[in-house]
């Protein structure tokens, strides 16, 4: 288990943790920072302000109650589909991998890889709105033509953590699958 | 022999020249029109020419049509920049066309995409 001082790539601060369960299966975890309460005030207090202003203009106060819906709405829909607690990549040498990434609700996604569909996992640099970063991802093959790439999975979507972070978890996993 | 040259050419300072000419003077007849009292064109003959309005409004739409093109070429470009998840990232129909044994021996190797599997990570 090693926590340094991961970013990712605006700066935020992230945490890698390694764990190898055996000689053949390692399962990494990159962890985002919780929501913090000050973010929330602060949007909290901005949206009914500025609903507060419009009924001191208007008189209305159907604004107030939909500011108040609004924001509660909108906080449950951030946690339970938005915000990434943390994301892991578990390798099992020979049988395939598993990617998972749980939000801040306490929700759950994941998705099994087999071994026979991947073709290699890399880090590909692609460019991203005005920058280029790079990922890790994992490239797929049909089981039947062992030479193309058929489609490109993404790992670690949300958090997206900077290169040193990615060489790790890179080393780390060529070693399994280097193996079978 | 037709050269296909971007120096610069006598035909096309010529052309170059006549354009500028002929632009200013469309500017002095659009400055002129823009500036003449309706009274003086109408005495003149001239009645079915466009309101005065206009002589403000279309540099006004030009310019702002201008500025909002900047930021759509962004956003166009933006949105033509392959997901992360593309295959296009990766390799494209020409990549996958390279053939590996086209080496003759002791020749030099035809250039061909370097895979992406890294080995110089792990130093």
């Amino acid at each position: 288990m090693e926590d340094e001082a991961f970013t990712d790539i605006n700066g935020k601060s992230i945490s890698l943790d390694c764990h190898s369960h055996s000689g053949l299966c390692r399962e990494f975890t990159v962890s985002s920072p919780k929501v913090s309460i000050g973010k929330v005030m602060v949007y909290t207090c901005s949206v009914w302000l500025s609903a507060y202003a419009v009924f001191f203009f208007t008189e209305n106060t159907a604004v107030l109650s939909c500011a108040i819906f609004v924001t509660l709405v909108g906080m449950m829909l951030h946690i339970h589909f938005v915000k990434v607690d943390h994301e892991s990549l578990l390798v099992i040498g020979s049988l395939g991998i598993q990617v998972s990434s749980s939000y801040a609700s306490g929700r759950e996604t994941t998705t099994f890889i087999e071994m026979g569909k991947i073709k290699d996992i890399v880090i590909n640099e692609a460019i991203y709105m005005h920058q280029i970063i790079y990922y890790l991802c994992v490239l797929l093959k049909d089981p039947s033509e062992a030479d193309a790439v058929s489609s490109v999975v993404p790992l670690f979507q949300s958090s997206k953590p900077r290169l040193n972070c990615l060489v790790k978890v890179y080393k780390s996993c060529q070693e399994i699958l280097s193996k079978c | 022999m037709v050269e296909n040259t971007p120096s610069p050419l006598p035909e096309r300072a010529i052309s170059g020249f006549v354009l500028f000419l002929g632009s200013q003077f469309g500017f002095f007849l659009y400055c002129l029109w823009a500036f003449v009292p309706e009274e003086w064109l109408h005495s003149v003959g001239l009645t079915y020419w466009p309101q005065k309005y206009w002589a403000l409004a279309v540099p006004i739409y030009l310019l702002v049509a201008l500025m909002i093109c900047f930021v759509l070429l962004f956003g166009v470009n933006m949105n033509n920049t392959a997901p992360l998840d593309s295959i296009d990232n990766i390799t494209d129909v020409y990549a996958r066309g390279q053939r590996n044994d086209d080496c003759r021996k002791g020749g030099i190797p035809p250039i061909k995409d370097v895979s992406l599997k890294a080995d110089y990570w792990f130093n």
